[in-house]
């Protein structure tokens, strides 16, 4: 029993702090907070204390919502680890890879390219194809009621913290695995496909190179009340801490607004963006408040209340109509 | 519950070989045991018809190349007389002596006399191949094919009958009688017992040659224990005369020394970092000491039990050696279509590749003959072989063989395309690497793909956004 809790808190714990892949890699969250250091002391001209004390504010990190984060989080990595995977990427890979085959009579191989330009296409390609598809499900959340009854426990949160990022239900987080496996599986299809074994991952400590540098450069502060807006333009292309701040945001004028991840391009071609301003005040949470927003039986179990509530609702409905109509005459007489 | 002996075996196989090889690990000497025996003989050790087959069938490949279109009847009758006849006289075709590499024997008989393939050849029929034939019947009919070719190879059909010949034959002969015959019946309690010499007058007793002629099929050098895979590889090579002459008499015993057939292929899967070779080696010498160590007395069931496992253990391994060639030959093949696609849409000439991909393709065929030609009856994934292979190479312009008529000729149709067939051969590699946990896996056509998918991870997530 001792071995399966200590296995459970390496394995599926502790690997959130402990691998660079991870968001909440303990070199991120340090970078994190220097960012945030620096930030408050040179731009907002604060003292070193208040700037700590802000940092690390009680509200933000000893909340009930905070709280709620923490336990959710822990309950997620035993729930997560216990479940199957519905789609692998190797799966997808295969299929697609197969595909090709027969689509183009075979498999041309592209043999001009040198493999440091083939690996930094694919990295860049599978970082972009990735965060374009976090924007399309992370608006389709939004936008499809069944799905925000389980996205809006993300939502709930009232004050944000790095490991906000993981207020998650474990149903959403099936949807986001099955995103992964599409994303990864397609480009490693395609790319393999094309340029064989010059293919590969342009790394640093283990993770996608890319990836680790958004992550490296304040990612976590996303999910904080630091808010570190960009020069405009590049709040254009790149999202701002501040700017996902605005997407948690309670104000009608911030609903269904900066869906993107690392970059906000998507947003701006699709008519989502918003950029942040300068000393932005913002309240997080729900508009609706619900009753208990950070009890854990409500956290886990409304959604599929709501959610099934949602798809019965249009079944009783048609069962109605069908019972109010009259019965066509050649019925009625039988 | 089919799979428990099979991963006894394993776990046999694995613990069998960390053992440390000593430099006297070989197979033989052993004491004589038969209690009838009364000669002067000092070692119960024999497989010699065995290695008499080994350099039939060397010889039978090398005669299936030989034809130039002229020669048809002549080079039949010489293949004839490798694989069904038992003349006196034959001499040894391959392996012969070559500078650096000089041999003991020039002659079959100077191994064992009287020796054919014909009669060891697996009898059932072979769904691999067109034309609804036994074993026998396939060879006789692919020396009758390979005799009328120039090479050995008919460009119409992409046949390459030397590699489909000897590939076949190592499965239907050496595969079949070592595994289904000597490994399995012939170790029962009644069959060939262990307190009775194994024919009348003979030095050694029922079990003992029967495990020894299991041995002789393998085709590893007895002091296969001390070298490595590249070494035992190199021997069939005729490589170095250091490695094989362990007597040190300056030449190579072709009976003692010599590497053939499935301990070639277990050498060369070994290269890519398995433990084949060595497994195998290590069950053959420890069963062979523990048939010794009963001193000519019947096995307990205990005993008998106990070699059994050491005849799962060979028989686990060597399954897998050959599901290994399946493997690697159908990532040759693959690549072989890669190059002839980009030389067809060059219109470059492609007859050299086109030959290359013949070669290759026998050997895929003929080695999933082999599989299929063991002790067990391989089900659902011997149709799925057989299926995702086909009965012949596909051709430049699409279609491969679908039949032999009735007058011997071969049919040619299908739909099958070039970029069709590359999805086959990934799919047969997955099915065997599934199936048998395969190891090389050499030439995997998909490894890049399975390595981006593993350092790329693929865990659930409840990372938000």
């Amino acid at each position: 029993m001792f071995e399966v809790a200590a296995q459970w808190f390496t394995d599926d714990w502790a690997v959130n702090f402990s691998s660079p892949q991870k968001r909440l890699f303990w070199g991120h969250l340090f970078a994190a907070f220097f960012i945030a250091f620096i930030w408050l002391v040179w731009a907002k001209r604060q003292r070193t204390r208040s700037a700590l004390k802000h940092i690390f504010s009680r509200e933000a990190w000893a909340s009930k919502s905070a709280r709620a984060d923490y336990l959710m989080f822990t309950i997620n990595s035993i729930v997560m680890g216990a479940m199957p995977r519905l789609v692998g990427s190797s799966a997808v890979a295969y299929l697609l890879f197969e595909t090709m085959h027969a689509v183009f009579d075979g498999r041309p191989l592209i043999t001009l390219i040198p493999p440091w330009v083939v690996a930094t296409l694919f990295t860049l390609v599978l970082f972009v194809v990735d965060d374009f598809a976090r924007y399309a499900v992370h608006r389709l959340m939004h936008a499809v009621p069944v799905l925000w009854a389980f996205h809006k426990v993300h939502h709930s949160a009232t004050s944000l913290n790095p490991v906000t990022v993981l207020r998650t239900h474990p149903v959403e987080g099936i949807i986001f695995s099955i995103r992964g496996a599409l994303v990864q599986g397609a480009c490693i299809g395609v790319f393999v496909f094309c340029f064989g074994d010059k293919v590969s991952l342009v790394m640093i400590l283990g993770a996608n190179a890319i990836k680790f540098g958004f992550n490296a450069i304040g990612s976590n502060l996303r999910h904080s009340h630091i808010a570190i807006g960009f020069w405009k333009p590049l709040e254009k292309v790149v999202m701002s801490p501040a700017q996902h701040q605005i997407h948690h945001s309670v104000d009608r004028a911030h609903y269904d607004k900066n869906f993107g991840v690392a970059l906000s391009c998507w947003d701006l071609m699709f008519d989502s963006l918003v950029h942040s301003t300068a000393n932005q005040s913002l309240k997080f949470g729900l508009r609706n408040n619900e009753r208990n927003p950070h009890s854990l039986k409500q956290l886990y179990f409304r959604p599929f209340l709501e959610a099934g509530a949602l798809l019965v609702k249009p079944i009783t409905r048609l069962l109605k109509d069908t019972r109010s109509k009259p019965l066509p005459q050649a019925l009625n007489k039988s | 519950m089919k799979c428990i002996p099979s991963l006894a075996a394993v776990a046999l196989g694995s613990a069998i070989a960390s053992a440390p090889a000593l430099a006297d690990d070989t197979y033989g000497p052993f004491p004589i045991t038969e209690k009838s025996y009364s000669g002067d003989k000092t070692d119960s050790t024999a497989y010699t018809g065995q290695m008499a087959r080994h350099v039939l069938h060397d010889s039978l490949k090398k005669l299936a190349g030989k034809g130039d279109g002229t020669n048809s009847e002549e080079i039949k009758a010489q293949m004839m007389a490798y694989y069904a006849g038992k003349d006196a006289g034959r001499a040894i075709i391959a392996p012969a002596s070559k500078d650096g590499f000089p041999v003991v024997q020039t002659e079959v008989d100077q191994i064992s006399k009287g020796k054919d393939l014909k009669g060891k050849t697996y009898k059932g029929v072979m769904t691999g191949w067109p034309g609804n034939m036994t074993g026998p019947e396939v060879i006789e009919f692919m020396i009758d094919k390979a005799s009328k070719t120039k090479g050995g190879f008919d460009p119409l059909t992409g046949y390459n009958y030397p590699q489909l010949i000897s590939k076949f034959a190592m499965g239907a002969v050496f595969y079949n009688q070592a595994t289904d015959n000597y490994l399995d019946e012939k170790l029962r309690a009644d069959n060939k017992p262990n307190n009775k010499p194994y024919k009348d007058g003979a030095y050694y007793t029922g079990k003992e040659h029967s495990w020894d002629e299991a041995f002789g099929y393998f085709g590893a050098p007895a002091h296969a224990l001390s070298l490595d895979a590249g070494q035992t590889y190199g021997i069939a090579k005729q490589k170095s005369l250091a490695d094989a002459d362990y007597n040190k008499d300056g030449k190579v015993d072709l009976y003692r020394e010599m590497t053939y057939a499935h301990a070639y292929y277990a050498a060369d899967a070994d290269k890519a970092g398995t433990d084949y070779l060595h497994t195998i080696m290590r069950a053959f010498i420890d069963g062979r000491q523990l048939i010794a160590d009963a001193n000519g007395a019947a096995l307990s069931d205990a005993q008998r039990s106990k070699l059994v496992g050491y005849a799962d253990v060979i028989k686990t391994n060597w399954e897998k050696v050959l599901a290994e060639a399946v493997f690697k030959y159908a990532g040759s093949v693959y690549k072989d279509l890669q190059k002839l696609q980009v030389i067809v849409e060059s219109s470059g000439d492609a007859k050299k590749a086109f030959a290359t991909y013949g070669k290759h393709w026998g050997e895929l065929k003929g080695f999933a003959m082999a599989l299929q030609a063991g002790p067990k009856n391989l089900g659902e994934l011997s149709v799925k072989i057989d299926r995702l292979i086909g009965y012949g190479p596909v051709l430049l312009g699409g279609g491969q063989v679908v039949a032999v008529s009735s007058s011997g000729d071969y049919e040619i149709g299908g739909g099958q395309d070039m970029g069709n067939y590359m999805v086959h051969m990934i799919k047969l590699q997955k099915l065997l690497g599934d199936h048998y946990g395969l190891k090389a896996r050499k030439n995997d056509a998909t490894s890049e793909m399975e390595d981006l998918v593993k350092s790329l991870g693929d865990s659930l997530a409840a990372e938000n956004d």
